[in-house]
């Protein structure tokens, strides 16, 4: 009997000690500072991309579009949701449900991509979590609507191209919730850590670096008073950013519902 | 004495007004729309509009085949010629930017 009981605190124990890595709204193609237009294969995957310790499951998307706009000219916008495909994403420990788009870009300019996930159930927390998530692809170095707001529930608005960032460059931000900014919130950044392998719907099993405590796979910084943030950019590579829980909707199905605003930026090295 | 200082200092402005008109780059790229028209885009690094800005087909030997200018939009379309053409881009001297017709694909 003393034995069971051991065997189920130290279970208890092991349970309780898996780290809370940040969720990740993934919204990747490989390129986002194009020299020409042409077909963008996207990955969007439901995922930890520091740790990749687990995939989540995606529910039935919600929105997938773009908002295209070459200098002052007009802001066109285009529905994907079409384009969209479920596919089987493989982690380092389980594979779930991801999805899959092939759109075609070909107007120089700016290409803002947004995508609205199905709600998600998340049994941890007991609440209900969707990140709203942007993705801004330049085609030949002419900008556009970057730095405008896409009028999502929730979204960063970046205050430098996300596109456009060496290694060691500073990345702002503004977090707005239907079009306002959201002051002291926490904003949680993580860095794909591993090859995104495009034709097996998988991450590489190698990590690039290997953190040397928890606080770092998750950074969790905050916002100023205006809903401003800025992050020195440390690697090259994918960076996403994730605010917590500031969508103006806080219930989904009489229970509590966080939307976070999530946007990602790709940093290069100098050489 | 004070006049000619004024006339330096005019000088001086005018030569920085001239360079801050100079700090972008244009930009210009071309597509084979697949119908026997190519379409030009084109735009300055600062974001600005070139509606207006005059467009050049010339054929290997150096002759202009069609000549235009930017639509509103910065657009502009002409008919795919035979044999090999390159594409200008005219903002004025220092903002010419040249697309050869073998890089112009669908």
């Amino acid at each position: 009997m003393k034995k069971l009981m051991f065997i189920f605190v130290g279970l208890a124990v092991l349970f309780l000690s898996v780290p809370a890595y940040a969720h990740f709204q993934m919204l990747y193609t490989p390129e986002i500072a194009l020299e020409k237009g042409g077909k963008l294969d996207f990955k969007i995957v439901w995922t930890h991309p520091f740790a990749d310790e687990h995939t989540m499951e995606m529910t039935t998307p919600v929105a997938f579009y773009v908002l295209s706009q070459r200098g002052e000219g007009k802001v066109k916008k285009t529905d994907m949701k079409g384009k969209l495909k479920p596919i089987t994403w493989t982690g380092k420990a389980n594979s779930a449900r991801a999805y899959e788009a092939s759109v075609k870009v070909r107007s120089m300019g700016d290409h803002m991509f947004c995508f609205v996930p199905g709600p998600y159930y998340d049994k941890h927390e007991e609440a209900w979590m969707q990140q709203i998530t942007k993705t801004i692809v330049n085609v030949g170095g002419i900008p556009g609507n970057w730095a405008e707001p896409a009028g999502l529930e929730t979204e960063i608005v970046p205050l430098d191209k996300p596109y456009a960032l060496w290694t060691g460059n500073v990345f702002r931000g503004v977090v707005l919730s239907k079009g306002k900014p959201v002051p002291n919130c926490d904003i949680e950044v993580e860095y794909i850590n591993h090859d995104v392998l495009m034709d097996k719907n998988a991450f590489a099993r190698s990590n690039y670096v290997e953190a040397p405590q928890d606080a770092f796979v998750t950074m969790t910084i905050k916002a100023n008073a205006n809903g401003e943030f800025s992050f020195g950019i440390p690697r090259a590579g994918w960076w996403g950013f994730a605010a917590l829980g500031v969508g103006p909707e806080k219930e989904h199905k009489g229970e509590k519902f966080n939307a976070d605003a999530v946007i990602w930026i790709k940093a290069v090295d100098m050489k | 004495m004070r006049k000619k200082i004024f006339i330096v200092g005019l000088l001086v402005f005018g030569l920085l007004m001239a360079g801050q008109a100079f700090a972008h780059t244009p930009l210009c790229s071309c597509y084979d729309n697949g119908d026997g028209t190519i379409t030009c885009e084109g735009g300055f690094s600062d974001g600005s509009s070139a509606a207006g800005v005059e467009m050049r087909v010339l054929n290997s030997s150096g002759n202009v085949l069609i000549k235009g200018r930017m639509n509103e939009d910065s657009e502009f379309t002409f008919k795919k010629p035979d044999g090999s053409y390159k594409v200008e881009f005219d903002a004025g001297p220092g903002h010419v930017v040249e697309v050869p017709g073998s890089e112009i694909t669908e």
